[in-house]
């Protein structure tokens, strides 16, 4: 492929940082070393278990076999929720977010492009290799999800009929797909000269970024992205404008019973990763009662998560369920802005790419 | 899929031909893509073109489609700002963000490489511009900036190289956006006011006596026909960002160089012979605007006015014929607004987001995020 560059103009002009700048290098050290690889490597961890689990769900789908598939697709989706807002790097290299799960599809374009693989039953999906040059919708976590679970959240791959054969093999080569996508990612955030390396020399400059505050306020912002993605993405589609008017199918991962898994996962994740930062010391002192409001702010949120009876699907008209998820709305909107705004603005952090510098 | 094509390609042949124009097309190959070229045998697909900046570093332009896909990637040596769509949509020229001093043409259709422009010595771009009816001709915003005048830089698109045949005054300082009314002969260019010098970067160097002016042109004989400003009150409202409604007039965007505890009105309704319309942003919504409008958009019907403001994270709209406010959607650094469907509104953010609008009402349904990309400030409509 034929790549067009324009001669780059004059603009590498010199960032002269003052002599009080703060490095933020140990910070994102912190945030690489105590979250990202022991995260991402999880992540690799629980994937490279479903190619077995799905041929022990095919070799003979008994109780035990579909219990541990539906196990591990839920850890799977847990670990994943870990580390998929990190919109950054080995995540994004390669498209692999999109391959990894399709997200959002409003429009139900995964389900459009499965069936017409079923039908045609298009060789292409039945081996990893060929798999990955597809379609993204049609090679990831949510692909899978549809092949394997019924729209009542039961294991419906492995059981007998006449297209057992295509979807077993389908299912393996999505499965085995993922496994080597979340592999690339550990394997690329573990290696020191991969993406660790950018982070981690741009104090004085290097091709990303000018300094190493910048480096950090790309970091920070992904996780201010990933509550926005949690809340305006996950929760308020199904939420709808009102209680007749909600859809728990457009939870993510509904399906398979394992919205309340992801949400959860994302929302520990971001909190996790940003205390992996650990900012507390460059936090001026008439912000430092932020680090725990926010913390009591995720716990109640996930505590009324855990609350809740899955699948959603089922549950969510019953009881007082869809209260607790619109009080998670308002809570995921509060800690957006206690992040976004006031820790940021204690931090002297920029925010937004288009607030940042009208024009 | 990848196979190129030598014509000129229908819309078919320009996915075909993404190898040509783009760096890394996310969905060639894949069935996406096929069943989008289905689609596109029997309805035009929608597509927009945006400035953006990729999380690499790299900014860019390109066209984009409503499931998110992004069709083509033109890499620009800095950040892009607004775009021109040629009347018959085969081409367009994003520019530079100011004060930058490169252009690109670009034929999305074709598999053929972008032409630079570069600005007159003495001159830089101010990032927007627009076509002449016909197509042949292309209007720039620039800064004189030795005499800090503002001028139209006109070029000449028929050739087979775009040349810059001359300028027509904006007859005020730092002008921004610029559209081409109904009439076909005037041009309606937002004098935002601030001076600027390319010496000193983005500094904005005359807040206190800054005069932002709404200017109606002859095309053809550069004759001013009508300049309106607002009450000398409001002389720190920068006009900047413009849209024509269904009737013609120019809604027109404001961002307030003035103290931040003001709450100025941003946003009014220009024609050429009457008297501006200043709307009334609900005093519990203007507050968290920072006083800052990033776009301003109509729907595809021009009843419908859709005005960004990313530093409060709000697009508000509003009944073109009325001037009432219909309600706002929160979007996180929302900024890019098009036109999209019979009466909607797509919306571009920061966070790589495509939101779609049909209802203030209703919270925004948000279609794709293509991941590691950040919106520029402006969508375009392709089609």
């Amino acid at each position: 492929m034929r790549r067009l560059l324009f001669a780059v103009l004059a603009v590498g002009a010199v960032t002269i940082q003052p002599a009080f700048a703060t490095d933020y290098e140990p910070k994102l050290d912190n945030l690489i070393e105590a979250y990202i690889r022991p995260q991402t490597s999880a992540f690799a961890e629980t994937a490279a278990k479903l190619p077995d689990v799905v041929r022990g769900v095919c070799a003979k789908a008994d109780a035990a076999s579909v219990e541990t598939f539906e196990a591990v697709y839920s850890e799977t989706l847990r670990d994943f929720a870990h580390v998929h807002f990190l919109r950054f790097g080995p995540l994004i290299d390669n498209d692999r977010l999109s391959r990894l799960a399709f997200l959002p599809d409003p429009r139900g374009i995964t389900q459009r492009q499965i069936r017409k693989v079923l039908a045609s039953e298009d060789k292409d999906a039945l081996s990893a290799d060929t798999l990955k040059d597809k379609s993204v919708a049609v090679q990831g976590l949510t692909a899978l999800e549809l092949l394997a679970f019924d729209k009542d959240s039961a294991v419906r791959l492995g059981q007998a009929g006449d297209d057992k054969a295509f979807t077993c093999g389908y299912a393996l080569a999505i499965s085995e797909n993922l496994a080597a996508m979340a592999g690339e990612i550990a394997g690329g955030w573990q290696d020191p000269d991969g993406y660790s390396a950018v982070l981690l020399t741009a104090e004085g400059g290097n091709e990303r970024f000018h300094t190493s505050k910048e480096a950090l306020e790309s970091v920070f912002n992904a996780l201010v992205t990933g509550l926005i993605i949690a809340r305006d993405q996950d929760v308020l589609p199904a939420l709808g404008t009102g209680r007749d008017k909600a859809k728990a199918t457009r939870f993510p991962f509904s399906r398979s019973g394992n919205s309340v898994v992801y949400l959860v996962g994302e929302m520990r994740g971001v909190q996790e990763a940003l205390a992996s930062l650990d900012l507390m010391d460059l936090t001026p002192n008439d912000f430092t009662w932020i680090y725990n409001a926010v913390d009591f702010e995720f716990d109640n949120a996930i505590g009324l998560l855990e609350t809740l009876e899955p699948p959603l699907r089922q549950s969510f008209e019953e009881g007082d369920a869809y209260d607790k998820v619109a009080v998670l709305a308002i809570t995921l909107k509060s800690l957006r802005d206690t992040i976004a705004l006031e820790l940021a603005g204690a931090l002297n952090l920029a925010g937004g790419f288009n607030a940042l510098d009208g024009d | 899929m990848r196979s190129m094509v030598t014509k000129p390609l229908s819309r078919r042949g320009f996915l075909a031909a993404l190898g040509g124009l783009a760096t890394l097309p996310a969905f060639s190959g894949s069935t996406l893509a096929e069943s989008l070229l289905s689609r596109e045998a029997s309805e035009g697909v929608p597509l927009f073109v945006s400035a953006y900046k990729l999380e690499n570093g790299d900014y860019g332009v390109g066209v984009v489609d409503d499931l998110g896909q992004v069709l083509a990637r033109i890499t620009l040596p800095g950040r892009g700002h607004g775009v021109a769509i040629s009347p018959d949509k085969t081409r367009f020229v994003a520019f530079a963000r100011r004060p930058g001093t490169f252009a690109v043409v670009v034929r999305p259709f074709q598999d053929v490489a972008p032409e630079v422009l570069t600005a007159e010595a003495g001159r830089h771009y101010y990032g927007h511009g627009c076509f002449s009816a016909d197509g042949k001709l292309l209007y720039a915003v620039e800064n004189d900036y030795a005499t800090a005048r503002g001028v139209l830089g006109v070029y000449d698109m028929s050739g087979r190289q775009v040349q810059r045949i001359g300028e027509i005054e904006t007859h005020g300082i730092g002008p921004h956006d610029i559209l081409l009314a109904p009439d076909g002969r005037t041009l309606v260019v937002a004098n935002g006011g601030i001076m600027t010098h390319p010496d000193k970067g983005r500094e904005k160097l005359n807040l206190d006596t800054m005069a932002p002016t709404v200017v109606f042109v002859d095309r053809e004989t550069g004759d001013l026909l009508a300049s309106h400003a607002l009450d000398a009150s409001l002389h720190q409202l920068s006009l900047r960002h413009m849209a024509l409604d269904g009737q013609g007039r120019a809604w027109v965007g404001g961002q307030f160089e003035g103290p931040e505890t003001d709450l100025p009105p941003l946003i009014g309704v220009f024609s050429k012979d009457e008297a501006p319309i200043l709307t009334e942003i609900p005093t519990g919504i203007a507050s968290g605007l920072q006083n800052y409008i990033g776009s301003v958009t109509a729907n595809a019907s021009g009843d419908v006015i859709a005005t960004s403001a990313p530093r409060g994270g709000q697009t508000l709209f509003w009944n073109a014929d009325t001037g009432a406010f219909l309600g706002a959607e929160a979007i996180a650094d929302g900024c890019g607004v098009a036109p999209i469907d019979q009466g909607s509104f797509l919306i571009s953010d920061g966070n790589g987001a495509l939101s779609l609008v049909s209802d203030p009402a209703q919270p925004a349904e948000i279609l794709a995020r293509p991941p590691g990309i950040s919106w520029d400030n402006h969508m375009f409509a392709l089609s």
